[in-house]
């Protein structure tokens, strides 16, 4: 039997639409997080999906580099929270965030965005903050995750 | 994360293929180590297909090779570029692929990470995009090259991730 390496640490499929969702009392025991969001946006045709950590919404405290590309042409940049692609179509999110509980170290994840019906997109981001990671926030710039979508939130052992 | 199966090509073959995969998961992982034996040139593609049929798939893309970059979408379930006959021996590309909610009634939205470093002029990674528009469970998946076999050596193995509660989960 092979060892497990995630650890499954919460799940929900949303039942009504939100504006946002929260993970918290993040335990301090893995390595790094795994996030996983599958689902489609409320209302409109696509937006921004943006993090909060430990409830720190001040958005000096972050940075993010994206590069993406919608099936003809390609582009790149910085924008402050940047954490995920969200369509009207299906879209999903699978990001990592390194050492997620060192107090010594910057926060920093990688994410992987978007959907084949419309724009992909990879963002590298940055907490400016040597606290753990105890608790995080995903949100659209506006509307929110339509019902039925869900996200996960796993643990990596070492 | 648990291993439901991984296979290693000890002969050429034109596909790699899991069949009856469980329900009982939340999510799949499949990572692969692949090469073509795509003949005149270096690199070949790497395509995916669910529950024996190549349909109802769209995939979009961006990539670069160390030069350029590009970004294009396909009505296939490409996932990316692997080395090919004439790349350097001995070099396999390396695939993540993440199938979230791979058992719900929803269709299916998916993603890669592909990379191939050959030490060499050409070599590409990719960010995939993928779509299979069916409403039906994944109960069996198909990985093939486009123009030629996975060769000897080449491993596919698939993971199963459960789900945890939501306890830590709170919605506005």
């Amino acid at each position: 039997m092979p060892t497990p390496t995630y650890t499954a640490l919460a799940n929900v499929t949303l039942g009504s639409s939100a504006s946002s969702v929260t993970f918290s009392s993040i335990p301090a025991t893995y390595r790094d997080l795994i996030f996983v969001f599958s689902g489609v946006v409320s209302a409109g045709g696509g937006e921004v999906v943006r993090i909060t950590f430990n409830g720190d919404g001040n958005s000096a405290n972050y940075s993010a580099v994206f590069a993406n590309g919608d099936g003809s042409t390609t582009s790149s940049g910085t924008n402050a929270r940047r954490f995920g692609l969200m369509y009207a179509s299906r879209s999903q999110t699978v990001a990592s965030f390194m050492d997620y509980s060192a107090t010594d170290k910057h926060k920093t994840y990688l994410s992987r965005t978007g959907g084949a019906s419309n724009a992909l997109e990879m963002i590298a981001g940055r907490w400016a903050n040597t606290a753990a990671i105890t608790s995080f926030q995903v949100f659209p710039d506006a509307n929110g995750f339509a019902s039925g979508s869900t996200l996960s939130l796993y643990g990596v052992i070492s | 994360m648990k291993l439901i199966e991984s296979k290693t090509l000890g002969t050429a073959q034109a596909s790699i293929e899991f069949t009856s995969i469980p329900s009982t998961y939340t999510d799949l992982v499949l990572l692969v180590s692949g090469r073509s034996s795509r003949s005149g040139t270096y690199v070949d593609n790497i395509q995916i297909y669910f529950n024996g049929a190549n349909s109802n798939l769209s995939s979009r893309y961006v990539d670069g090779d160390g030069v350029n970059r590009g970004s294009a979408s396909q009505a296939v379930g490409f996932l990316g570029a692997i080395p090919a006959a004439t790349a350097t021996a001995n070099t396999f590309g390396n695939l993540s692929v993440y199938i979230p909610n791979y058992a719900g009634a929803t269709s299916k939205s998916f993603s890669a990470d592909v990379v191939q470093e050959t030490n060499a002029t050409n070599a590409y990674m990719e960010i995939t995009a993928l779509l299979w528009n069916q409403t039906t469970a994944i109960n069996s998946i198909t990985l093939f090259a486009l123009n030629g076999q996975l060769i000897a050596g080449s491993i596919a193995s698939l993971y199963g991730i459960t789900k945890g509660s939501d306890g830590i989960v709170t919605t506005s």
